[in-house]
């Protein structure tokens, strides 16, 4: 990685059309829910314009991002810091203007598409586990969740989300009194941090497990896929970017693990989130964190591309123009500044 | 018996053929030797038998056959002459053309010294064996033993040490039944045929991770083989790894009360670990090799204690000699075999010989159905009998010497070599590749 970074500062000694000469933060904040995510608008001598999302982190510091990329070439995206603030929004807007520069969409500077449209799923087919009422209080939260379980057609697909706040035991006999009804999987049944956990419940039932949200290093799904723990890898858009989400897609590859990237961001997420299914074999499913509030999903819409985040038959559409292919709307970024 | 002179001719008939030493041209000077080291050590033990030509066939039943198969054939100064297979599906020129590429390991050996042969063709392959280094090899491997038979006189499996079972090889066919009739069809005739065993797979193809309905469209199938098949009928199910860990453990825990006789490759061959996910959750006893070279190939398997069965093929395993070290080392782990055949008649005639001399056999795998399709009249018209069709559910033993069978250049010649054709290839709804 550092030796990478010595190339791309030798290349960067000599100006050339994609040096990068502007990045500049754009925080925004959805009238309703209140979710707020940052854009970062990247741009190069050249005069390409490339747009990227994280997660929106107020006290990230953009000022050393801008002295470590101001003046190097858009295409050495390989070399950003996964830890640098804002890396997964520099990393989207990289690949946004080599995509443009190739007239190419990012999928197909990356060697796809793999897939001709990408599966998507919403928050209707998750079962948010409730609360337990107490710790380890067994049979009854089990039928409890049994019940929600069962309501669900038997045609229609589901998935159990334990956002990571179940004891070991709750979520291992969950998990075995939902498993013969098949949920596609059930979602941080405790904490990732939690690995012997993983290991009971992975070890008491066949229910796939998938952990993703809060991982913040590449290295945790390397130890959940070594011992078998984990069914499918979730990583967060909005922190790895796309090549960082690449490359957990490729660790994952031997394992025959599957992926479902996450984020809980705005549409630009979900644009690098869709470019990145179709880069890699074993995507899954695409989560599209749509939310309730009817102006919420206007001001995505409105931002962003008025059909990105649109699924026909359960699929989302491969974009054709180049880059993350859409347009954003700077004068509705404006609108819908965070504070 | 037909005892051949040549075994009394101890070293006087031949030299060893001048030995290709390594290349000049590698600047590592520790490869670098005046002549080969024990090039004419055997030059005292020698039989008298040598090896004078190689001809490799490649033979396509049809035109358009992704799976032509690849005969070897081995001639000798004494006229005996042996035949083996080392077909490839997919990539029949590739094994072909590394058939010849062993010639200079063959022209002028012995053929009986088969297992220092066969070290030879591994060991100073340098890379080791994969599908199509170890397909060659399993090719000459098999017709080395056919001739060393026929050279000694008495059928493969006799010098193996067999037979375990003078009524012959147990067996299994295939089952292609859409529907409940279509299995109750092939219940019968396997009933009359005195067929104790079948083998089935599952419908579709399969992401990583899966949808409810194809995860319960899977499970409804297998329950009806169970069903309509009855509880007399051995079942196996080749999952043919279409699935992942995560989906296989799903299906195979489900259908645990049905007794299968086994589920086979659960998942791609790759990762032994991600195989052992399944098997540390299911009573049902998991099968595996038909992908696997040698016994190298399979050690981290068997170790790990995977599997319940090992499938490997005597077409890419390494031949009579890998696939009897294959059985040798899963014996001492308590696994049991049952070999893969899916390719032509010699590979299959071959295996049966390894089968009987097994302590460890469990069933022997043919892709054939009960009714015999085309390419049974097609071996029968080629061999004069019909292989690799069972009576009383078994493959019968030759008494003949080598692997009992005389096949004629000429009679092939009707089936001319189509060239490599790719496999199928299938994909998901959105393009995605899928396994088949």
């Amino acid at each position: 990685m550092r030796g990478f970074g010595f190339q791309a500062a030798a290349v960067a000694s000599k100006p050339s059309a994609l040096d990068i000469t502007e990045i500049r933060l754009f925080p925004v904040r959805e009238p309703v829910s209140g979710t707020r995510y940052s854009l970062l608008r990247v741009k190069t001598r050249s005069g390409l314009t490339g747009w990227g999302e994280s997660a929106f982190d107020p006290a990230a510091d953009l000022k050393s991002l801008q002295s470590a990329w101001l003046g190097k070439p858009a295409h050495t995206y390989a070399a950003i810091q996964p830890a640098a603030p804002f890396a997964a929004a520099l990393d989207i807007a990289l690949l946004d203007i080599v995509g443009k520069s190739c007239n190419a969409p990012i999928y197909r500077v990356l060697g796809g598409p793999t897939r001709s449209k990408v599966r998507s799923f919403n928050s209707q087919s998750v079962i948010d586990l409730p609360e337990p009422l107490s710790r380890n209080q067994g049979k009854a939260y089990q039928n409890r969740i049994l019940s929600l379980v069962e309501a669900v057609p038997a045609n229609r697909d589901f998935v159990l989300a334990g956002n990571g706040r179940l004891t070991p035991g709750d979520a291992a006999s969950v998990a075995a009194t939902v498993e013969r009804k098949h949920p596609m999987w059930f979602d941080e049944p405790c904490p990732h941090s939690n690995l012997e956990a993983v290991r009971k419940i992975s070890g008491e039932t066949v229910v796939p497990l998938a952990f993703g949200r809060g991982i913040r290093d590449a290295a945790i799904f390397q130890a959940m896929l070594r011992e078998g723990l984990i069914d499918l890898v979730r990583p967060e858009v909005s922190f790895f970017g796309i090549s960082g989400s690449r490359r957990i897609a490729a660790l994952a590859e031997p394992y025959y693990v599957a992926v479902a990237p996450r984020h809980d961001g705005g549409p630009i997420a979900t644009a690098a989130a869709i470019q990145l299914a179709a880069s890699i074999p074993n995507f899954f499913i695409q989560h599209v964190p749509l939310p309730a509030a009817p102006e919420d999903q206007a001001m995505r819409r409105e931002i962003a591309a008025p059909d990105l985040e649109t699924t026909r038959a359960g699929f989302l559409s491969l974009p054709k123009t180049p880059g993350l292919g859409i347009n954003v709307n700077e004068a509705a970024l404006e609108k819908y500044r965070a504070a | 018996m037909q005892r051949r002179s040549f075994l009394a001719l101890g070293s006087s008939g031949l030299a060893f053929a001048k030995r290709r030493q390594p290349a000049e041209s590698c600047e590592c000077s520790f490869f670098q030797q005046a002549a080969p080291v024990g090039s004419d050590a055997f030059a005292d033990v020698h039989s008298g038998l040598k090896i004078t030509n190689l001809k490799v066939f490649g033979v396509s039943l049809t035109p358009q056959s992704d799976r032509p198969y690849v005969f070897v054939k081995l001639e000798t100064n004494q006229g005996l002459v042996g035949w083996g297979e080392g077909t490839l599906e997919g990539k029949a020129g590739a094994v072909m053309a590394c058939v010849n590429d062993f010639r200079d390991f063959l022209i002028g050996a012995d053929p009986m010294q088969v297992e220092h042969i066969w070290q030879s063709m591994y060991v100073h392959s340098f890379y080791r064996a994969g599908p199509v280094i170890g397909s060659a090899i399993s090719g000459i491997d098999q017709a080395l033993w056919d001739i060393r038979g026929k050279a000694l006189g008495m059928p493969v499996y006799k010098l193996l040490g067999g037979p375990f079972d003078p009524r012959g090889v147990r067996g299994y066919y295939h089952v292609f039944a859409g529907n409940r009739e279509q299995l109750a069809q092939v219940r019968d005739t396997a009933h009359t045929l005195g067929i104790t065993c079948l083998k089935s797979g599952i419908p579709g193809y399969y992401e990583w991770i899966e949808r409810r309905p194809k995860i319960d469209a899977a499970i409804k199938s297998i329950q009806l083989q169970r069903e309509v098949l009855g509880p007399d009928i051995d079942i196996a199910v080749d999952f043919h790894a279409k699935t992942s860990p995560s989906v296989a453990s799903i299906i195979v825990k489900e259908v645990e009360p049905l007794n299968l006789l086994f589920i086979e490759e659960p998942c791609p061959p790759e990762n032994v670990q991600a195989m052992a996910k399944i098997a540390r959750r299911s009573t049902t006893p998991i099968a595996t090799g038909e992908r696997l070279i040698a016994s190298y190939g399979c050690r981290e398997l068997i170790e790990m204690s995977v599997v319940d069965i090992l499938q490997t093929d005597i077409n890419h395993v390494g031949g009579i000699t890998g696939l009897w070290k294959v059985a040798a080392t899963a014996n001492v782990s308590s696994i049991s075999m049952a070999p893969h055949a899916c390719e032509g008649p010699i590979g299959g005639l071959a295996t049966i010989h390894v089968d009987a001399a097994m302590p460890n056999f469990v069933v022997q795998e043919i892709c054939g159905q009960v009714k015999p399709g085309a390419n049974d009249k097609i071996w029968e018209e080629w061999l004069g009998f019909p292989a690799m069709r069972m009576v009383d559910g078994r493959f019968p033993l030759s008494e003949k010497p080598g692997l009992g069978f005389e096949l004629s250049e000429a009679s092939l010649a009707k089936y001319p070599f189509g060239g490599t054709k790719p496999m199928a290839r299938v994909f998901h709804e959105d393009g995605s590749v899928a396994e088949w």
